[in-house]
């Protein structure tokens, strides 16, 4: 299994195609030696040739034609294999090339010609023929013509096959080692890796991929990889502190629900009694009826579906009608409430009734939280840029420092508010009405006098929602 | 399940009162029963159908003096039915019933044509007065002077009397005071109160609704004098002389 897993790794793959690459390599870097050699070659054959006949054509014409016979003779074969004196019909005079060869014209350059002498194999040579000047610079009447073989440059390509063909076999050798080598490094990480992941498939969720010091892409790759698992990690934790929560919050009402359900089913009283024992009983029903609906209402709102109910308002308005309903209530628990601000239209591009729920739910844990006595206030306005915001202060108990994250989350309530009703789910709600606006809620102090202290929720509308939207208030 | 489940409900017998015939279209079995039954036992002639299709056809025969129609049904969906009848111009009052909870679709619902909406799970109180407020339509809404037994309100000077003795009320007491006393006799439930009167979806955490009635009720009924404004338990309020 494991030595074919070897031959699946993409290291592996990309070995052979660095090996495949490696040949083209050599073969294309021999190609490149043998053309310059041949080049070079060719080059000094040409010189040598014409360095001969240059020093031939300067011979009287007696000694040329001795010299010429004397060299298609006796000439030492190393630079000249043939040597010839043509008439100008092409006709041999004298010389051991006995038939002009076919394509060879007069010129100074050297011209490479294959020449089929008849009952002999064809072979390959280098020819010049340059005319012999006549005496006192007159028009010749002979044409010299020297032959050199292509031997060296035959030699040379075949040392640089076989050292071509010679070295390939090691190299590749040791191309597929490396690969080898790296890709079994490789799949050793990955399978490690692999494992991890199967770990934390298996419900091991504290498992983490080993990243090292993130040195290398992959150990990056693994970085990032845990660094998402932490982050699921938490959520999962959240999620899992939620629906505890939301287990507890259901309980305790139906356990109530379930006792006085029990309670009216042994008793013998009057009808009367039974009802009233039933009624408490649907009220309790009702309030996990509101936590389910809640969760659902805040689901729904998180997942942003909601942007179809926005229309321009002014937020003013809004404010005067939440103050107005809930002036009473306020009056009855010994509180001031108080609204400032809003003596001009503020325009704002929302969903009106999600803005009243969030305006509600301010409120009402204002009141909530507020000793008989203190102060509930709203106030609204405009920043510089014309967004709208809108705070919501009171002097109740106040929110600390490290619990501002907290209160926004669901079924938080500090240990301080643990024995007000309540869903618990009020700030969250608000909070994903806000984040649907696309406006900021920020929690802070507030100190209007030494012994108070009580919090202050600040929601601004940004641009986006606010006035950057055509909106004419009248 | 046959395609014809169409079940009569004997109406609990009423006297002095016409029958009212009230098509039920749900499709969820159980939800239907308990609702016949609680509704039957008021005094309704529920009809039951289970699919949107047999519901418009039954609500076209015209036999029906209101429906309830869930929103989400087999073969034709409950918006679906109120838009055609709409359309046909049978205008008997629909209460849509819904598991949707999203102010949207509550929108849709009344959009459709619906005259009332009800989110499931919903208490049977909550829906019975609901339906009797679609029965009982507002008294004309031209009248400048509302009359409840010893109550008047005078809706051009904005003012209240009981008795002849002026009683001083703020605006959004008048309001309620207004909206109560269009509806004599009939239970209001906080929510429909805070619907109609304040124009809020949102359920609130506090009782709310009940300071205010407290505090109406505190300038209309003094001491001595027999309450116009009642409790009911488990429902709401009710704006009514007692027997």
């Amino acid at each position: 299994m494991y030595r074919t897993d070897i031959f699946r790794t993409a290291t592996f793959r990309l070995t052979l195609a660095f090996v495949v690459a490696m040949i083209g390599g050599i073969l294309l870097q021999f190609g490149l030696v043998y053309a310059q050699m041949n080049g070079y070659e060719s080059a000094r054959s040409s010189d040598l040739l014409r360095r001969e006949a240059a020093l031939l054509v300067q011979e009287s014409p007696e000694r040329l034609e001795d010299e010429v016979r004397e060299r298609s003779k006796t000439d030492l074969r190393v630079i000249l294999n043939g040597a010839s004196l043509f008439d100008l019909n092409h006709n041999r005079i004298v010389g051991d090339i006995r038939h002009w060869p076919e394509g060879l014209d007069v010129s100074d350059r050297t011209r490479r010609l294959t020449v089929a002498p008849p009952g002999d194999t064809p072979y390959e040579m280098r020819y010049l023929a340059i005319e012999v000047p006549g005496p006192d610079g007159a028009s010749g009447d002979r044409i010299l013509v020297l032959a050199r073989s292509m031997h060296m440059a035959d030699e040379l390509r075949y040392i640089i096959k076989r050292a071509a063909l010679i070295s390939v076999i090691p190299m590749v050798l040791f191309a597929l080692l490396a690969g080898l080598f790296l890709s079994h490094r490789a799949l050793g990480r990955v399978k490690e890796m692999r494992q991890a992941i199967e770990r934390i498939m298996a419900g091991d969720l504290h498992e983490r991929l080993p990243a090292g010091r993130e040195w290398d892409d992959i150990e990056r790759l693994a970085g990032a990889v845990n660094r998402m698992l932490d982050r699921l990690e938490h959520l999962l934790d959240e999620i899992r502190d939620v629906g505890n929560d939301i287990a507890h919050d259901l309980r305790t009402p139906l356990a109530r629900v379930r006792a006085r359900l029990e309670r009216a089913l042994s008793s013998q009283d009057d009808p009367e009694h039974l009802k009233s024992i039933i009624l408490r009983a649907t009220q309790d029903l009702d309030q996990c009826f509101s936590v389910i609906t809640a969760l659902l209402r805040i689901g729904e709102i998180e997942n942003g579906r909601r942007r179809a109910g926005f229309t321009s308002m002014d937020l003013s308005e809004l404010i005067a009608g939440i103050a107005d309903l809930y002036e009473p209530i306020a009056e009855t628990q010994g509180l001031a409430l108080t609204v400032s601000g809003i003596d001009s239209p503020i325009p704002l591009y929302g969903d009106t009734d999600l803005l009243n729920e969030v305006l509600a739910n301010l409120v009402d844990n204002a009141i909530k939280f507020t000793p008989p006595g203190g102060e509930v206030g709203l106030i609204a306005g405009r920043d510089e840029a014309g967004c709208a915001w809108l705070k919501v202060y009171d002097t109740g108990i106040g929110i600390a420092e490290d619990e501002r994250g907290a209160v926004l989350g669901r079924f938080y309530r500090s240990d301080k508010s643990r024995h007000i009703p309540g869903s618990g789910l009020g700030l969250s709600l608000v909070s994903a009405i806000v984040d649907l606006h696309g406006a900021s809620l920020k929690i802070s102090a507030y100190r209007p006098n030494r012994e108070m202290v009580g919090s202050v929720f600040t929601i601004h509308f940004s641009g986006r929602s606010g006035s950057d939207h055509p909106i004419n208030i009248t | 399940m046959s395609m014809m489940t169409v079940s009569e409900h004997e109406a609990a017998s009423r006297p002095n009162e016409p029958v009212i015939r009230l098509l039920l279209i749900e499709d969820d079995e159980s939800i239907a029963l308990e609702v016949a039954e609680e509704l039957t036992s008021r005094g309704y002639l529920v009809t039951h159908v289970e699919n949107g299709l047999l519901g418009l056809e039954a609500a076209q025969s015209g036999r029906y003096d209101l429906m309830i129609v869930d929103r989400m049904l087999p073969e034709l969906d409950g918006l679906s039915v109120i838009e055609i009848l709409r359309r046909q111009k049978i205008m008997l009052p629909v209460l849509v019933l819904s598991a949707l909870s999203a102010v949207d679709d509550r929108v849709n619902g009344l959009k459709a044509g619906g005259d009332d909406y009800l989110t499931k799970p919903f208490a049977m109180e909550e829906l019975a007065a609901r339906l009797e407020a679609l029965l009982r339509r507002p008294t004309d809404s031209r009248e400048t002077v509302l009359r409840v037994g010893p109550l008047e309100m005078d809706l051009i000077e904005r003012k209240v009397f009981r008795n002849g003795r002026e009683i001083e009320l703020l605006p959004r007491e008048f309001r309620l005071l207004e909206y109560m006393m269009r509806r004599p006799g009939t239970v209001l439930t906080r929510t429909m109160l805070l619907e109609d009167v304040w124009n809020y979806r949102f359920v609130p955490q506090t009782n709310l609704v009940d300071v205010h009635i407290g505090k109406l009720r505190r300038k209309i009924d003094v001491a001595g004098e027999p309450p116009l404004i009642h409790s009911i338990r488990g429902a709401g309020f009710s704006l009514r002389v007692s027997d």
